[in-house]
């Protein structure tokens, strides 16, 4: 197990983030973390990276506690912050020059391969840069550490389509041994959909759901009807989010038609114009944490 | 491994480095120059005399200059890091943390130590040149508060911009103009030369406040 986090509870002042978080991360799986604002993806990072202290649980990376993380074992974690950030007053040289100091198997090569593909030259500060361009020189030094374990915080934010499509597809190459393992949140789902092998969402203070990616995009569906009220309908255990959009009603579920007709039907209410959708990642993804 | 975190400390700084030299060398040689051409208007007995009788400063423009020079150094090293929390890259780099932290604490204290100590030992070895030890002496002692200013500066000004809380930044800036007010207390040379150790040791100590308010920033207090 590469992460493990137990009973983690957080709160900022009154507000809850989480009520005893259970969640790990095996060997080789690329997880996503997704989740609306504010439901605490970032708080995670900074909870495994040791840079925020829970008010209860443990979390541990490569076996070791979250804040107590040895100097080797964070030789194994690349840490790309929320933004890209790096150490911008460095330029392009002197960036790769500082790092590889720090990593035994400094791969120099992976960080030029991506930088040749920018125009830049290597005296440019990276304060000079675009977001996409910082983009690629965060990820060249990443892949250059060569880690065993990658932890992305919004690895897309900033980004246009082709630096966001070019980063996925790196991270798919470096992911392919199957050796290193993942865990990234990003804000474009759809990204998402290409890379990631699990899926956890979260929603306001818990786990909404915790899957293989490949399962919620076989099983979850979007059912479209229309009924003869517009009274609510009540809570069901197997229908998630079931209410009107424009002039139809939706519902969803990981349920067959049949099984979700029936649930719909126990309302007492007809039943018209029945049908079901298979989803995108983004599109499940709205049908499990709803709209708003 | 530490070498390179002496030279991002270095990438951050040389500026502000070069530019401080800059300004304490443009201060020393025009003291010099006021104090030649006051030697040459009245004559190098009468400035002694007023030197030692008047108690007159020889570089007063020296007062505030380590005072700005370690705020300036210090706002370069570390504005940088809690922009955007860089301290996190540094802090997660493969190192014992408690030796990234007086690494740079270390670099800022010894270049600082570095300019004022050669700063002094300028102005002394060229005040020497025209006047007798006595004068010197008291020059020395005038001296030693306001570049122990600038080591007391440097860890004041690290301790409030590594501080990630605003209220705490506050009230740390507030205790440290208090606490760097002790370094400018008008009173003849020599007068403070009883409590030198004890301003030393408080210099010494001020650069733990820095790694206390690290301490803070990795229990991610905001």
């Amino acid at each position: 197990m590469i992460i493990q986090c137990e009973n983690i509870t957080h709160y900022y002042g009154k507000r809850l983030i989480y009520r005893d978080l259970n969640f790990e991360v095996r060997k080789g799986k690329i997880l996503g973390l997704l989740g609306k604002n504010g439901t605490g993806k970032t708080t995670i990072i900074n909870i495994l990276n040791g840079y925020l202290q829970p008010q209860s649980g443990v979390c541990r990376v490569f076996g070791e506690e979250m804040d107590k993380l040895s100097p080797a074992t964070k030789g194994r974690i690349g840490l790309l912050l929320e933004g890209h950030i790096q150490h911008s007053y460095f330029n392009v040289r002197q960036i790769e020059r500082y790092y590889s100091r720090f990593f035994p198997n400094w791969k120099k090569e992976a960080y030029y391969r991506l930088i040749e593909k920018l125009r830049v030259t290597p005296t440019q500060k990276i304060s000079t840069m675009s977001c996409g361009q910082r983009s690629q020189v965060a990820l060249g030094l990443l892949f250059a550490q060569d880690p065993d374990l990658l932890i992305l915080d919004d690895f897309s934010m900033g980004l246009d389509p082709g630096y966001r499509r070019l980063f996925v597809e790196y991270l798919k190459e470096f992911a392919a041994s199957g050796e290193k393992t993942i865990f990234l949140t990003s804000h474009i789902i759809q990204d998402m959909e290409l890379l990631i092998d699990d899926c956890m969402i979260l929603d306001y203070g818990k786990i909404l759901l915790h899957e293989s990616t490949n399962y919620i995009l076989k099983n979850f569906r979007r059912f479209t009807f229309s009924t003869t009220t517009d009274k609510p309908f009540a809570e069901n255990k197997i229908l998630w989010n079931t209410g009107k959009a424009g002039m139809h009603w939706e519902t969803y579920s990981f349920a067959d038609a049949d099984k979700v007709k029936d649930a719909l039907l126990s309302d007492g209410r007809e039943i018209i114009d029945f049908w079901e959708e298979k989803l995108s990642l983004e599109d499940a993804f709205i049908g499990l944490t709803g709209k708003y | 491994m530490y070498q390179a975190i002496i030279y991002k400390e270095w990438i951050k700084t040389r500026k502000a480095l070069g530019l401080t030299v800059f300004v304490f060398a443009a201060a020393g040689v025009y003291s010099f120059m006021k104090i030649g051409e006051s030697v040459r208007s009245s004559g190098l007995v009468s400035m002694w005399e007023t030197a030692l009788q008047k108690d007159m400063s020889m570089f007063p423009y020296f007062e505030y200059l380590p005072l700005f020079a370690g705020i300036l150094l210090a706002i370069t090293q570390y504005a940088p890091e809690l922009q955007f929390k860089r301290l996190k890259l540094t802090l997660h780099l493969p190192l014992p943390e408690s030796k990234i932290q007086q690494t740079m604490l270390g670099y800022g204290f010894m270049a600082v130590l570095l300019l004022v100590c050669l700063a002094m030992g300028s102005l002394l070895c060229g005040l020497r040149l025209y006047f007798p030890r006595e004068i010197v002496s008291a020059s020395f002692w005038n001296l030693l508060p306001w570049f122990l200013a600038g080591l007391a500066s440097y860890a004041i000004t690290s301790w409030v911009c590594l501080e990630p809380q605003w209220k705490q930044r506050i009230l740390n800036i507030v205790a440290g103009l208090a606490l760097l007010s002790l370094f400018f207390i008008g009173a003849k040379s020599g007068a403070y030369s009883p409590i030198t150790p004890y301003l030393t040791a408080f210099v010494e100590a001020s650069f733990f406040f820095s790694i206390y308010s690290i301490t803070r920033f990795k229990e991610g207090i905001q």
